[in-house]
């Protein structure tokens, strides 16, 4: 139909909401995540290399900038991995009869209770 | 307790009359400020006393039939819910729903959405709709706990304003149509999962949702068509291998 007003869309849509900003931000931390685990497969490869190579490859890796970006890295990992299991229980909805378990109690059914689970494993069985 | 008759409010509200107008413009209005009215009331007001050639939709005045939806300083709201004194004294900006294109006013085209909701089939479908010698279809309260949630949307299309998805995607069936085919796939007296599955599995209609999670959000019955999205799209990914390995029309 003709005289109808269709309104524009601006390119910085994504900040006309706070949810937007959330989202974008939520988003924007697997770039780090993809990050690390580049890194983490160099290092694998030198791992492989030998214990020369691994021993340089650690002293290339061990630099402050290094550091803080390992620190950046995880940040925006634990924060990738929080907002995931926020929206778990919204994806994979438990019900037990007709009662459909609580958000907060889903999410750690289905996240922190693995993920602490398995954290706790790693780091039995590294200091073991 | 009702404040004073003397006390108003600014009301600067959306006009656009495609007979008259180029571009949209808006207008200011002073109405009586009174705590138990809802922005509503006071286009409601507007129109009764200052300006008669306002338009906008508004019928039950009790969030149950979805009209009255509109920006109020930027978020879509049901204006029968959206009270005055939350905002007063500072202004408030009413603007027509966006991502949707504007008739007149307030007054979004509906065009777009209810082929989109038609587009899911949002109706029980069965084989054996005209047999009735079984009886009623019964259904257990764990059977109807699984999709009673997604059957209280009332259409308002206030997801709609809300997703960033809806605005930029036209092949995105959108929040309300997606999570209104989800609800009756998993109504356990429906056969018509694979034909709504035939149109929410193609293109954008439903991968294009990035789970912003803003249509959540705004809703005002609680549906949560976010989450309905993601389990309708897990249902689709097993659909999609199932159909991979034995194709539809294969006699498999």
């Amino acid at each position: 139909m003709s005289g109808q007003y269709h309104r524009p869309h601006g390119w910085a849509w994504f900040l006309e909401r706070p949810g937007y900003v959330r989202f974008m931000v939520r988003e924007f931390t697997s770039f780090f995540v993809a990050g690390y685990l580049i890194v983490f497969l160099v290092t694998l490869g030198r791992l492989g290399g030998g214990e020369a190579a691994f021993a340089e490859w650690l002293g290339a890796v061990s630099g402050p900038g290094w550091m803080a970006a390992h620190v950046i890295a995880l940040v925006a990992a634990a924060w990738h991995s929080i907002t995931w299991f926020a929206a778990v229980p919204q994806a994979m909805p438990i019900y037990l009869g007709e009662k459909r378990l609580p958000a907060p109690l889903a999410a750690v059914v289905m996240g922190y209770g693995p993920w602490l689970t398995v954290t706790a494993v790693i780091v039995w069985w590294v200091l073991r | 307790m009702t404040m004073s008759a003397q006390q108003t409010m600014t009301i600067e509200v959306f006009r656009y009359h495609p007979e008259t107008d180029d571009e949209p413009r808006f207008q200011a209005y002073e109405v009586p400020y009174d705590e138990d009215w809802v922005v509503l009331d006071a286009l409601n007001w507007i129109k009764d006393h200052v300006d008669g050639s306002l338009t906008h939709r508004w019928s039950c005045r009790m969030g149950v039939c979805g009209s009255c939806g509109m920006m109020v300083n930027g978020d879509p709201k049901l204006t029968c819910a959206a009270f005055l004194k939350d905002y007063y004294p500072r202004p408030i900006k009413v603007e027509p729903l966006v991502n949707f294109p504007v008739e007149r006013d307030l007054v979004v085209s509906l065009d777009g959405f209810m082929e989109k909701l038609e587009a899911v089939k949002p109706y029980i479908i069965r084989d054996d709709v005209n047999d009735t010698s079984g009886g009623e279809y019964l259904q257990s309260p764990a059977e109807l706990a699984q999709y009673k949630q997604y059957s209280m949307c009332i259409n308002c299309m206030l997801c709609y304003a809300a997703c960033p998805v809806a605005g930029h995607e036209d092949e995105f069936l959108g929040p309300a149509a997606l999570a209104l085919g989800h609800r009756y796939n998993k109504d356990s007296r429906d056969q018509g999962q694979s034909e709504r599955l035939d149109v929410m599995l193609v293109g954008e209609a439903i991968w294009g949702c990035t789970f912003v999670g803003e249509c959540t959000v705004v809703c005002p019955k609680h549906v949560d068509p976010a989450g309905a999205i993601q389990q309708a799209k897990a249902v689709g990914a097993q659909e999609y291998f199932k159909r991979f390995v034995a194709p539809k029309g294969a006699g498999v």
